[in-house]
């Protein structure tokens, strides 16, 4: 029973990690005002360029690359469509979920179960060993501790930089950030970007270190938990981590439970994070105090002379 | 020099509108053909597919009529939603469970065989209905955003269908992840002697014809209109806002549910392991471009549909992955929606 | 003297609506400048092109001697133009001293010095500030010297401030234009966008008058104005208000007991008001904005909730009743914001004339919606009630301020009325709508509707009601009845009211002057 309450632990941040890296990358888009339902788009793209680039230069760090370019390209399509045209952020967003899958099912059958080199957890050698919490803490891949920085890096630039501030004042009140003189479409298209480079590294995370190969639809719906999870966090990287964890505690026990023979059914316990996340959802709207609201100019384009009224 | 300036049209015209639409379409089957082109397939297999076969031969009408069929049916349950500005994403769980419920009927027999396929259609708009009505009460009760929860039912609802077709459910003669088939005539929509078309079709065409009658002359559309265009505006003035969000709500995921019903029992005859599969998305692309209006998503549907049926049979001949037609569907989308901006914003020099 | 801002032949145009026609305008160093028209004249879309917000169609902006084309406001503030914008652009969601960097974060680097400079600052204009504090929990007056003296802190030397009074009482009005003019003193030029006569006469040095979008008199010498010339300048032509001659109200048709309202924010908006109106009454509410009006609107309305206390319409309790069933029961709403409560955008006027009409199956039985009966209607109200520029399938979007108001009466005074709640009826429209609107509202008074009339313009008030009543702090806090004395109705506004009306007024208010009768 120890012995899988401490597999459990460990198996957790690789669950975590896409979902952190994800929802980190959804809080720079939200936090500019822009909503991005796209997650699970770019995570799949991410996913196969990290396979991709991998396969061929033989270094997952190379995937990684890969990855990073492949989502900050299609986020750029995004905000072209999102920003610059005003388009809907939601169907804008959906459409890129579909986009995504598109090209991954176009490009992705030759490398589908392809044998790649991969990140695997890294030996901490006597730290690993402390009971129940050493390989949860120290004996993760190269990825989860990133993000733990990214985590941390994202918290610093939106509350103690210039840029965090300007960010959210354009996600919040657009009209006063620019009479401020911020350029609120610049910020807005570099926000897209960056946080859609992060949700391509949350796939390639997903396909490079949590997997290790490609599997068509292996995001599985991480990009939808990653859009729940930042109304959870409130739109604070530091929630998100805890949000994370706790959502990939959750995944991490599916396999588990079914390793231990019980005859538990394989479809209904894979509905688990599904239904988590609903669940979620209402505790956070159950839980909701005045003041804790999304960013006010959320999914709202914004045009300096418009004067519809 | 003079820069660019950039100012919104305080009213969109009918011309305009349309002008955009139908640029932003040709510009996204341009940019499609250019992908098929990059896929090494002659253009003139491309037209031979997609305007020979899938337009002028009566086989290729046929199978449109058929895929057109779900398609409208869906495309009429994302622009009711939507109407009333909910966002019904989950429209293929609501038709997983719409399959599901008229399976249920046909498998357990329920009823008198003369009402069974009525029975199977009443069980499958019943559970699509029940379906959103998840969804839908967590958004009025709670103000839990409906686009997320209606998406995370997706998933579930799939899963469920698994877990029936691998349990439960499975057919006890085969070896394959799938029900029993439904029993001829009584479980089947009677073919219409025309290709594959089935009585699915007359079903779909009703559904148009009703939600242009509900939408356009009843009370009901008149304060449909009213809340899509300002829920605030239609509550003080006395409209029963949440009367008739809940009934376009409902009807949208009786209509996703029908879909369902009208693949199970039009096409495959029982419930399979990927039945539902993509037309969550093509109903939102198909509400989208009939611009929320019924007649609109019929063109819009029978369009949607002769690119499905051009894409299996270059799946066929070409070994191209079904993804493909997704791929299509996502840039044609994205094209509209950006071409939308040309309608809704004047440029000038400023 | 070089002028400090020059605007030459300024035109602008949003989506074909001409904003701005040709208009000029110049404004030397170290005066008050008062920039005067009515609602809707162009002065803000003027002062927002000066400030480098909009880019104009075309003519010329001259600052301190040199003609620019600005790209953006960071321009204007590199050349010391900085304006306070009638609805602030300060996020709300950040603390004051965040709202602050955002403009300044790059002339005083470092919190600490920026703490600083902000305290300096908010002392020598005399405007304290409170560094902390989340500016969505401040008041509209708290908010605006933040905003004030965040722009003095960008050493701005031609500061605009537009209608900076319009949000404050008359002590805080004093303050603030006494603390403008130690900064004109100082050598800043200041620009005061005004719709008020009286601030401009007492404060300004020169006046410059828009009308329509054009200058119509330009850089006048203040001391040496002729007011009724200027009001004529202003406002383009003078028009007879209708006679008021009320007759004696009948029984009781609406009243408010105890009427307490909380915000969605928690705040209580109006905490035991009581009035009644009887039929064929106009009952005047005057009081400053954003004393608790707007929410008493909407808890009539029926749209926000009522947390104690009683509404009563005839026999009728209301207090908890949904919006349609009050409608039912003769309510009628002429709210503030149209385009928020009454008319829907993007809907036709056919579409919005019938939404309240539906349920009565006027349009037709059951479930109908017949759109040629609704189309027939709304020719007709059109005719009526001489809305120009619409056909019964014309989107209201298109509709100028004016016309839309009258399509708003034109739904809500029909014959079923009893009781008309008419927020700022007037607010924004020329003088023949305002006539317009206010002729509607007599001949449903005299029809026997009793009418709550809502405004913060008092002439409004006292040309049309039969008592006043004044609102301060979401209370009933003092009661006219005829003559009204206008300094009395004014001071109870700002908060230090007699508590009883005065009867022997010694000098009623000119031209207002209402038939006694009215009440005994």
């Amino acid at each position: 029973m120890d012995g899988m309450i401490a597999n459990w632990l460990a198996g957790t941040p690789t669950m975590a990690a896409p979902l952190l890296l994800a929802a980190l990358g959804l809080i720079i888009n939200e936090r500019a005002g822009v909503l991005n339902l796209g997650a699970e788009g770019l995570m799949m793209v991410g996913a196969l360029a990290g396979v991709m680039a991998t396969f061929h230069a033989g270094d997952p760090w190379a995937g990684v690359a890969a990855a990073l370019a492949a989502s900050a390209l299609v986020s750029l399509v995004f905000g072209l469509l999102a920003v610059v045209l005003r388009a809907n952020q939601v169907i804008t967003g959906l459409t890129v979920v579909a986009f995504g899958a598109g090209l991954t099912g176009l490009f992705g059958p030759p490398y589908s179960q392809a044998a790649i080199p991969s990140f695997r957890p890294l030996d901490l050698g006597l730290l690993a060993e402390i009971p129940y919490v050493g390989r949860a803490l120290f004996g993760q891949d190269v990825l989860f501790y990133l993000g733990l920085l990214v985590t941390a890096a994202v918290w610093w630039t939106l509350h103690r930089t210039r840029l965090g501030l300007c960010l959210r004042a354009v996600g919040e009140s657009p009209q006063a950030a620019d009479a401020a003189g911020v350029d609120v479409q610049a910020m807005r298209i570099g926000a897209v970007t960056v946080g859609g480079m992060l949700c391509g590294l949350a796939g390639a995370d997903v396909s490079l270190a949590a997997s290790q190969t490609w599997v068509e639809g292996m995001t599985g719906g991480r990009g939808w938990i990653a859009v729940a999870l930042v109304i959870f966090a409130r739109w604070s990287p530091w929630r998100a981590l805890l949000g994370a964890l706790l959502f990939g505690s959750i995944e991490a026990l599916i396999p588990r439970i079914q390793a231990t023979g019980t005859n538990a059914p394989t479809f209904l316990l894979k509905m688990l994070p599904y239904l988590a996340t609903l669940a979620v959802l209402v505790v956070t709207a159950l839980a909701r105090r005045p003041g804790q609201t999304a960013p006010q100019a959320l999914a709202l384009p914004y045009l300096r002379e418009d004067r519809r009224d | 020099m003079m820069a660019l300036a950039l100012s919104s049209r305080r009213h969109v015209t009918r011309l305009q509108s349309t002008g955009a639409l139908l640029g932003g379409v040709l510009f996204g089957l341009a940019i499609s053909l250019a992908l098929l082109l990059a896929q090494g397939i002659a253009i003139t297999a491309v037209f031979a597919e997609f305007v020979g076969f899938v337009f002028l031969s009566d086989a290729g009408l046929a199978s449109v009529a058929v895929e057109a069929t779900p398609l409208v049916l869906a495309g009429l349950a994302g622009a009711v939603a939507l109407k009333v500005r909910f966002w019904n994403i989950g429209i293929e769980g609501q038709l997983w469970l719409g399959a599901i419920g008229a399976t249920g009927v046909a498998l357990y027999d329920a009823g008198p065989e003369g009402m069974r396929l009525a029975l199977m259609a009443a069980a499958a708009m019943a559970a699509g209905a029940a379906w959103i009505a998840i969804p839908a009460l967590l958004r009025i009760r709670l103000g839990v955003n409906e686009i997320i929860a209606t998406l995370l039912l997706n998933y579930v609802a799939f899963l469920l269908v698994q877990h029936l077709v691998f349990g439960a459910w499975k057919d006890p003669q085969q070896n394959f992840p799938y029900t029993a088939g439904f029993d001829a005539p009584v479980e089947q929509l009677a073919r219409l002697g025309w290709g594959k078309t089935h009585a699915g079709l007359l079903i779909a065409l009703a559904a148009v014809a009703l939600v242009w009658l509900l939408t356009e002359r009843s009370r009901l559309g008149a304060y449909m209109r009213a809340v899509g265009a300002s829920p605030e505006v239609a509550r003080a003035t006395g409209v029963p806002v949440l009367l008739t969000v809940v009934a376009a709500v409902a009807l949208s995921g009786a209509l996703a549910g029908l879909a369902g019903f009208s693949v199970a029992a039009g096409e495959e005859h029982r419930l399979t392991q990927h039945l539902g599969l993509g037309y969550g998305f093509s109903g939102i692309l198909i509400a989208f471009l009939g611009r929320f209006r019924a007649l609109g998503v019929l063109v819009a549907g029978v369009l949607v549909a002769g690119l499905y049926v051009a894409g299996k049979s270059l799946q066929q001949f070409y070994q191209l992955p079904a993804a493909l037609i997704e791929l299509i569907q996502a840039i044609i989308l994205f094209s509209v929606v950006g071409a939308d901006f040309f309608a809704r914003y004047r440029i000038h020099r400023g | 003297m070089t002028n400090a801002l020059e605007l030459a032949a300024i035109s602008k145009a949003f989506d074909g609506r001409v904003a701005l026609d040709r208009a000029d305008f110049a404004a030397r160093w170290g005066e008050v400048h008062a920039l005067l028209g009515e609602n809707g004249a162009g002065k803000s879309t003027l002062m927002t092109i000066a400030c480098g917000l909009y880019a104009p169609d075309s003519g010329d902006l001259v600052i301190d001697g040199s003609q620019r084309s600005l790209a953006g406001p960071a321009e204007a503030t590199a050349l010391g133009v900085g304006m306070v914008h009638q609805h602030f652009k300060l996020v709300p969601e950040f603390t004051v001293l965040e709202n602050v960097a955002l403009t300044c974060g790059r002339r005083y680097r470092g919190q600490a010095t920026l703490r600083r400079a902000l305290t300096e600052t908010a002392e020598k204009v005399g405007l304290p500030v409170a560094a902390g504090a989340r500016v969505r929990d401040l008041s509209v007056a708290e908010r605006q010297r933040v905003e004030i003296v965040r722009t003095v802190m960008l050493g701005v030397r031609i500061l605009i401030l537009d209608e900076p009074t319009a949000v404050l009482t008359d002590r805080e009005a004093e303050t603030l234009l006494a603390m403008v003019r130690g900064l004109a003193a100082d050598g800043t030029c200041v620009i005061l966008i005004t719709h008020k006569l009286h601030e401009v006469k007492a404060h300004a040095d020169r006046v410059t008058v828009m009308r329509a979008g054009r200058t119509v008199a330009r850089g006048l010498d203040a001391a040496t104005l002729d007011v009724p010339e200027l009001a004529r300048l202003m406002v383009g032509e003078t028009l007879v208000p209708p006679a008021a001659r009320p007759r004696p109200p009948g029984a009781t048709a609406f009243a408010a007991e105890g009427l307490r309202v909380r915000r969605a924010d928690g705040t209580t908006a109006v905490i035991g008001l009581g009035f009644s109106i009887g039929a064929g009454e106009i009952y005047g509410l005057a009081g400053v904005g954003g004393n608790g009006q707007t929410e008493l609107v909407q808890a009539i309305a029926g749209v926000m909730p009522v947390e104690a206390g009683r509404l009563s319409l005839g026999d009728a309790d209301i207090t908890h009743a949904a919006p349609a069933g009050r409608r039912k029961l003769g309510l009628r709403v002429i709210p503030a914001d149209r385009h928020r409560l009454a008319l829907a955008a993007d809907l036709d006027v056919a579409d919005n004339l019938a939404l309240t009409g539906l349920a009565s199956g006027r349009y037709g039985p059951a479930l109908w919606a017949s759109r040629p009966a609704m189309r027939r209607a709304a020719a007709a109200a059109i005719a009526d009630f001489d809305v120009r520029g619409a056909a019964p399938d014309t989107p209201v979007r298109l509709l100028s301020g004016g016309n839309a108001q009258k399509l708003v009466l034109a739904r809500e005074l029909d014959d079923g009325c009893r009781l008309i709640v008419a927020h700022s009826p007037t607010r924004g429209l020329d003088v023949r709508a305002c006539v317009a609107v206010h002729a509607a509202l007599i001949r449903a008074r005299d029809a026997g509707a009793a009418i709550l009339l809502i405004s913060e313009d008092l002439d409004e008030i006292m040309a049309l009601s039969g008592r006043i009543g004044v609102i301060a702090g979401g209370r009933i806090t003092a009661e006219f009845s005829p003559p009204f004395f206008r300094p009395a109705i004014g001071e109870a506004m700002v908060g230090h009211a007699p508590a009883a009306p005065r009867e022997e007024a010694p000098e009623p208010h000119v031209g207002v002057r209402v038939a006694a009768g009215g009440r005994p």
